[in-house]
C-alpha cells in the first residue's frame, strides 16, 4: 500500500468518523428528549396525553418511512439553509441526524417503557413530581438501554454515512463506492470494508462494556 | 397446654406470660404499667391517639375497559390511630385498590378519603405531593430502584422532600439500623435477599417520618421464615414509632400474627369489620368464615367418633371463660362429652382457646347444651350433626 492510497483511507476515514460522531450527538440531543415525550404521553405514561402521543408517534413513523438516500437530496433546502451548502461532509450531518432523531426516540421510548411500572408507583406514593420520575427514576433505571440505544443508533449512522457520497460527503462508503467499485480496485474495497467492520465491533464492544457497567440487575 | 384443657381461666393466661406475675408484689401499679406498657399495648388496653387516622366514606371504584371491572362498591370505614389495620380478602377482591385509594394512587369514582384531617381527594396535584410525603407504602414487589444502592434507595423520599445533604446521611444510617441493614449500604438491590430488600422498602417508607405506614401484600413474595422476620419489625415499628400501619394480605395468620382489628372484603364491598379477636372467635359474615374455614381447618383435622354424635367448636374468649364450663355442662345436662381437640392461640399476643368436642345424648338434651354454652359466653359452631 502507498502512501498515497493510505492518506486516501485515512481521509475517509475521519470523514466518516466526523460525520458520525457528529449525527449520533446530535440525534441524543434530539431523540432522547423526543423518546422521552412518546414515553410520557403515551397511554399509561406518566403525563399521559394521547392526542399529543398520536401526533409525535405519526412524526417519527413519517421520519422513519423515507429512505435515507431519498429524505438526503428531499431535505437538501433545508440543510443549505443550516450549514450554507448541501454538498460536503458537513451537510451530510443534517440530513444523517435528520434520519437518526426518530430512529433514536422510538428506541429511547422503548427503554424508558421497559422500566418497571412498580418503580414508578413506588416513586408517585412518595409524592414525586412527573419531572422528578423522570430525572430520577426513569432515566437513571434505564441508562444501560439508553446506552445501548445510543450504540445502536450510532452503528446505524455508519451505514447511513455510506451513501452521503450521494452528495459529496465522502467517508469510507464513498470511497469503496468509487474506487473499489467504480475502478475496479478490489484492495480499496477490502480495506474499506475491514475498517468498518472493526469500527462497527469496536463501537459495539463500548456500548455494552458501559451498558454492563451500569446495569445493577441479575 | 394439652389438648383437653377446657378452661382458659384468668389464671391460665398469667401462667402464659410470666410477666403477668410480677404483678402480685408490685406495690406501685403505675410503674408496673410503666414496665409492662408495650404488652399491655399489644393487646389493645390502650390504643394510641383514641380517634380515628383515616376515615373512608362510601367508596366506590369502577375500572373501565372491554369488560367494566367493580372494584369497589360503598366502602366505608374506619382505621384507628396506633393500629395495625388489616385488610384481607380473596385475590380480586378489591383490597390493593382499596389501599390505594388512601393516597390516591387510585381515584375513587366516588366518596371521600380523610386522612387525618385532609380530604384526599379533594387536593390538587401538588398538595396531593405534599400529602404523600406525610404516608409511606410498601410493595409485594418491594419496587426498589434497581440503579441505586441501598443508602440511595432509603435517601430517595429524602431528595424528594429537599432534606440538607448532612441531615440525610445520618436519618439514612438510622433507619439502616432501625431495619438491621448497617452492613448493606452501599449494596445494590440485587445483591440483597427477598427479606433485605422488604427491610430496605420499610426503611424508605419510614425515611419522611410518615403518619402512616401503607403495606400492599409485603410478605407474599417472602418465604414463611422471612415473613415472621418482617412482620415482627412492622410490629415493632408500630410499638416503637406509634405508626398506624394499613395492612393488605389473603394470608389469616399474617393478620392473626400482627393486626389489631381487620376488615373483610368480598367482590369489592366490605363484609365484616372489627378486633382481629372478634373476627376471628365469632365471624358474623359467610366471608370471614371461609376465609377461616381454610385457616383453622388445615389446623386441626377432626372427625366424630359416634354416629350420632354433634361435632362442635367452642371458642372461648379471655375475659369470659373463667368458669369450669365444660364440667358445670355436664353435670346439668343429660349429654356426654367427648373432648377430641384443643389449643390455645395466640391473637397478636392475646390468648384464646379453641376446643372440639362431640356431644351424644338426646336431641333436645344437645340443643339445650350448646344453648347454656351460648349463654356463657362461649362460641359455638356446629361442625358436623
Amino acid at each position: 500500500m502507498n502512501s498515497a492510497a493510505l492518506s486516501m483511507l485515512w481521509t475517509a476515514a475521519v470523514e466518516t468518523l466526523t460525520m458520525v460522531g457528529a449525527a449520533t450527538v446530535l440525534a441524543v440531543l434530539g431523540g432522547l428528549p423526543l423518546g422521552i415525550l412518546l414515553a410520557a404521553t403515551a397511554p399509561g405514561g406518566i403525563l399521559e396525553k394521547p392526542w399529543l402521543n398520536r401526533i409525535l408517534g405519526t412524526v417519527v413513523n413519517l421520519g422513519r418511512s423515507i429512505p435515507f438516500i431519498i429524505l438526503m437530496v428531499a431535505i437538501i433546502p433545508f440543510t443549505r439553509s443550516i450549514v450554507g451548502t448541501s454538498i460536503g461532509t458537513t451537510a451530510a450531518i443534517i440530513p444523517l441526524t435528520v434520519a437518526a432523531i426518530p430512529f433514536m426516540a422510538r428506541l429511547v421510548e422503548g427503554s424508558l417503557r421497559e422500566v418497571d411500572p412498580g418503580v414508578v408507583e413506588a416513586a408517585h406514593s412518595m409524592g414525586a413530581a412527573p419531572g422528578e420520575i423522570i430525572w430520577k427514576v426513569l432515566l437513571p433505571e434505564a441508562l444501560p438501554g439508553l446506552v445501548l440505544a445510543i450504540t445502536v443508533t450510532a452503528v446505524n449512522l455508519v451505514g447511513y454515512s455510506a451513501m452521503a457520497g450521494a452528495i459529496g460527503g465522502g467517508g469510507l462508503g464513498d470511497l469503496a463506492i468509487r474506487y473499489g467499485y467504480q475502478r475496479f480496485r478490489g484492495d480499496v474495497m477490502l480495506q474499506t470494508i475491514v475498517i468498518l467492520v472493526l469500527l462497527v465491533q469496536g463501537m459495539q464492544m463500548l456500548g455494552d462494556k458501559i451498558a454492563n457497567r451500569l446495569y445493577h440487575r441479575n | 397446654m394439652k389438648p383437653g384443657n377446657h378452661c382458659l381461666s384468668e389464671r391460665c393466661q398469667f401462667q402464659l406470660n410470666p410477666r403477668f406475675r410480677e404483678m402480685r408484689g408490685e406495690a406501685n401499679l403505675f410503674r408496673f404499667l410503666d414496665r409492662n406498657h408495650l404488652f399491655f399495648r399489644r393487646r389493645g388496653f390502650f390504643i394510641q391517639g383514641c380517634g380515628n387516622l383515616i376515615r373512608l366514606q362510601n367508596l366506590t371504584k369502577t375500572f373501565a375497559g372491554k369488560d367494566e371491572v367493580r372494584a369497589l362498591t360503598g366502602i366505608s370505614l374506619e382505621i384507628p390511630a396506633g393500629q395495625i389495620y388489616g385488610i384481607i380478602g380473596p385475590s380480586g377482591a378489591g383490597k390493593s385498590t382499596l389501599l390505594r385509594c388512601i393516597n390516591m394512587l387510585e381515584r375513587p369514582d366516588s366518596g371521600e378519603v380523610w386522612v387525618a384531617d385532609t380530604l384526599m381527594n379533594g387536593l390538587g396535584p401538588q398538595e396531593l405531593r405534599s400529602a404523600r410525603k406525610k404516608m409511606g407504602m410498601i410493595f409485594q414487589h418491594f419496587n426498589l430502584l434497581n440503579s441505586r444502592t441501598v443508602s440511595g434507595n432509603i435517601a430517595f423520599p429524602l431528595e424528594l422532600a429537599g432534606t440538607d445533604k448532612r441531615v440525610m446521611r445520618r436519618r439514612v444510617e438510622e433507619l439502616a439500623e432501625l431495619v438491621g441493614l448497617t452492613d448493606k449500604l452501599q449494596a445494590y438491590p440485587h445483591q440483597l435477599s427477598g427479606g433485605q430488600k422488604q427491610r430496605v422498602g420499610i426503611a424508605r417508607a419510614l425515611a419522611t417520618e410518615p403518619t402512616v405506614l401503607l403495606c400492599d401484600e409485603p410478605t407474599s413474595a417472602l418465604d414463611p421464615e422471612t415473613t415472621s422476620s418482617v412482620l415482627e419489625l412492622l410490629q415493632d415499628i408500630n410499638e416503637k414509632l406509634q405508626l398506624t400501619i394499613v395492612l393488605v394480605t389473603h394470608e389469616m395468620a399474617v393478620i392473626q400474627e400482627v393486626c389489631h382489628s381487620v376488615a373483610v372484603l368480598e367482590d369489592g364491598r366490605l363484609k365484616e369489620a372489627g378486633p382481629v379477636v372478634e373476627v376471628f372467635t365469632r365471624p358474623k359474615s359467610e366471608a370471614a368464615q371461609r376465609l377461616l374455614q381454610g385457616f383453622l381447618s388445615a389446623r386441626f383435622e377432626v372427625s366424630r367418633q359416634s354416629p350420632d354424635g354433634t361435632l362442635i367448636r367452642l371458642t372461648f374468649l379471655e375475659e369470659r371463660a373463667n368458669q369450669p364450663i365444660i364440667s358445670k355442662l355436664i353435670r346439668s345436662h343429660q349429654v356426654d362429652v367427648n373432648i377430641l381437640f384443643g389449643r390455645i392461640d395466640q391473637m397478636k399476643g392475646a390468648p384464646f382457646g379453641t376446643l372440639m368436642v362431640e356431644l351424644a345424648g338426646p336431641p333436645e338434651q344437645k340443643a339445650a347444651a350448646m344453648e347454656f354454652l351460648e349463654a356463657n359466653g362461649v362460641g359455638v359452631e356446629v361442625m358436623e350433626r
